[in-house]
């Protein structure tokens, strides 16, 4: 008999390679390609916009902000679908009755999409690199450091897209996740709220109640990006990644576990 | 304990979402399957079957009764890995070729490299598929995509074969195959489960069947046992253009048909068949040939039905 660790490791890694092949098969990575491109040539068009001493930080930046959208983009769509595509297509009649557990086939499939955002960022990441580069910026270790951290991000919203089309439908899916984005980039100004004197957060304890609760649930993106820390030239070291991993890893192991619980008791008709 | 599949009291219900109604898709079903026989799960469509299935392979959850697949519950692994399933009409990853359709599969099965190779290379060729083997999934006809579903189903060499309809939608010769298949299967001593519609597809192969109505057992046993106690008919087939009205008169008559200009067709029931035949031979008719009328699913259905409240069990699981 082999041994069940590397048993179940291996059921993961089939479901994983056919999702990483189904990506790569159905031209999604054409169309990274294309965004890519256009992604080099609207950084340097802006970079000449703007004035000479701006043009570093322009190109730090919005490269940065744009690549970490599109990623997260791609987590969402493909997240939400992912599930429901087997589902509507009668797929998961021939993988589910294999002797594979339900869990690791949510686990198989978020490692494909780790896969297939990997690649992209690598993509996009070369892209903007080679933008920088034409511009005589100096590359900098960080800026590779904020690119691992833009793939923890986006790792994270893949877990929470996950997460909510092992019940909902893929569009709700999508807005529910979206907004999980977007409340998540927002929280350190929530924060920030929180701990001044005045206004109307905390003069409201309502309100108050609600934004602290906000606060302490929803993961803290900003911990991903260290755009401003290049453009200032602070370091960020290794140790930093390092502990934006453990969140990382943290918030998707709590969606990952909570989308496997679901989707054990659900039946596929 | 002998019993491959153990179903008692099986019932689904379904809620839509959205809806008020819900669907008794399986309200009452018992009944056992036995190491090595060719087992036939038979009613029209819409009866319950594809439901049953489900739970069997573990898709859906019973609303209630008990379910055991060789000994075990149908989610455990180890129960999955000695069963073989082939979905009705089913659907694969389109992106794919057979050969590596298969190797995720037999990666799911835990199988090692040389073993899947081997095994795809032998089932593409007992499918009829080895010259298809690098081409897309995409451009399979369905009887093509049909054969794909056969060899996944086999793939693990499992005990037990499970088939949802695996002759609908095949031509003649397809379903051939599937039969001559099924009895190949049988003789390596595997068990096989499987639903279908249509009668003659079951008769010639099963050891016994179960009959489903409306998510209603209607009968289990041995498909002859269960003809015999329904009503048998008998077709006998007159040439000429002599009038058969004098014979149609008969009590044992139960209908008349024309056979274009110049051939009747006389279906007789079983008891009154004899009178019959005397009556057209001593009359001085041509009879061309006397046959065993085939029943229709929904005629033997009907019969069991008027045959009582209790269901005619041959055998069957208490
Ligand atoms: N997911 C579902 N939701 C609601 N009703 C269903 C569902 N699946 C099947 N049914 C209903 O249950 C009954 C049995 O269906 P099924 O088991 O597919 O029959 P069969 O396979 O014998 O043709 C049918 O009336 C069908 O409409
Ligand atoms: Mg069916």
């Amino acid at each position: 008999m082999k041994n069940p660790v590397t048993a179940s490791l291996g059921r993961m890694y089939a479901i994983m390679r056919n999702t990483f092949i189904e990506a790569y098969r159905n031209r999604a990575f054409v169309g990274l390609g294309i965004a890519s491109v256009g992604l080099v040539v609207s950084s340097i068009a802006l970079s000449r916009l703007a004035i000479s001493d701006q043009a570093s930080r322009v190109l730090v930046d919005f490269g940065l902000f744009s690549i970490a959208l599109l990623e997260v983009v791609i987590a969402i769509v493909m997240g939400v679908i992912l599930i429901f595509k087997e589902v509507d297509r009668k797929t998961f009649y021939l993988i589910l009755p294999k002797p594979v557990r339900r869990s690791e086939v949510v686990a198989g499939k978020f490692g494909g999409l780790l896969l297939v955002l990997a690649v992209a960022l690598l993509l996009m990441g070369l892209a903007w690199v080679l933008s920088l580069w034409s511009r005589g910026i100096d590359l900098q270790p960080d800026m590779f450091k904020a690119l691992a951290l833009v793939w923890m991000e986006a790792a994270l919203i893949t877990s929470v897209a996950l997460f909510f089309s092992s019940f909902a439908s893929p569009v709700l899916s999508g807005v529910f996740t979206f907004g999980v984005f977007l409340v998540g980039r927002s929280v350190i100004i929530l924060d920030e709220l929180l701990t001044a004197k005045k206004g109307l957060i905390v003069q409201n304890p309502v309100v108050q109640t609600i934004a602290s609760f906000t606060v302490d649930v929803f993961p803290d993106l900003s911990v991903f990006n260290i755009g401003k820390e290049i453009i200032v030239g602070v370091p960020v070291g290794w140790d930093y990644v390092g502990g934006a991993g453990l969140y990382c890893a943290g918030y998707c192991l709590c969606f990952l576990a909570l989308a496997m619980l679901i989707f054990r008791r659900r039946d596929f008709v | 304990m002998d019993h491959v599949i153990e179903v008692e009291g099986l019932a689904k219900t379904f809620r839509p979402p959205f809806r008020t109604r819900k669907v008794e898709a399986v309200k009452s079903v018992t009944f056992a399957v036995e190491k090595g026989e060719v087992y036939g799960f038979l009613g029209p469509n819409g009866a319950g079957k594809t439901t049953t299935i489900k739970v069997l392979t573990g898709l859906i959850r019973p609303t209630a009764g008990k379910v055991a697949v060789l000994g075990g519950a149908p989610r455990d692994i180890g129960v999955r890995q000695r069963v073989g399933f082939l979905p009705e009409q089913p659907y694969f990853y389109d992106y794919l070729k057979p050969r590596e359709l298969l190797d995720t599969f037999g990666r799911l099965f835990g199988m090692d490299r040389a073993l899947r190779k081997r095994r795809i290379d032998e089932l593409l060729e007992l499918v009829g598929l080895t010259h298809a083997r690098e081409r897309r999934l995409r451009k399979f006809s369905k009887g093509m995509l049909q054969r794909v579903g056969i060899a996944q189903a086999l793939l693990n060499d499992p005990e037990l074969i499970i088939l949802d309809e695996p002759m609908s939608g095949l031509d003649p010769i397809g379903r051939k195959e599937v039969s001559d298949l099924v009895a190949s299967l049988k003789a390596e001593g595997k068990t096989i489960f499987f639903s279908s519609h249509i009668l003659a597809d079951i008769e010639r192969l099963c050891d016994r069947v179960m009959i489903i109505d409306q998510g209603l057992m209607k009968a289990a046993g041995r498909l002859g046992e269960l003809l015999a106690g329904g009503r048998q008919e008998k077709e006998v087939l007159v040439g000429g253009d002599k009038d058969v009205s004098g014979i149609a008169e008969k009590p044992g008559v139960v209908r008349v048909e024309a056979m274009g200009a110049d051939a009747t067709k006389i279906v007789c029931s079983g008891a009154g068949f004899e009178d019959v035949l005397r009556g057209l031979l001593d009359g001085g008719f041509s009879v061309v040939s006397v046959t065993d009328g085939r029943m229709s699913l929904e005629s033997l259905i009907m019969d069991l039905a008027g045959q009582g409240a209790e269901p005619p069990t041959g055998e069957v699981a208490p």
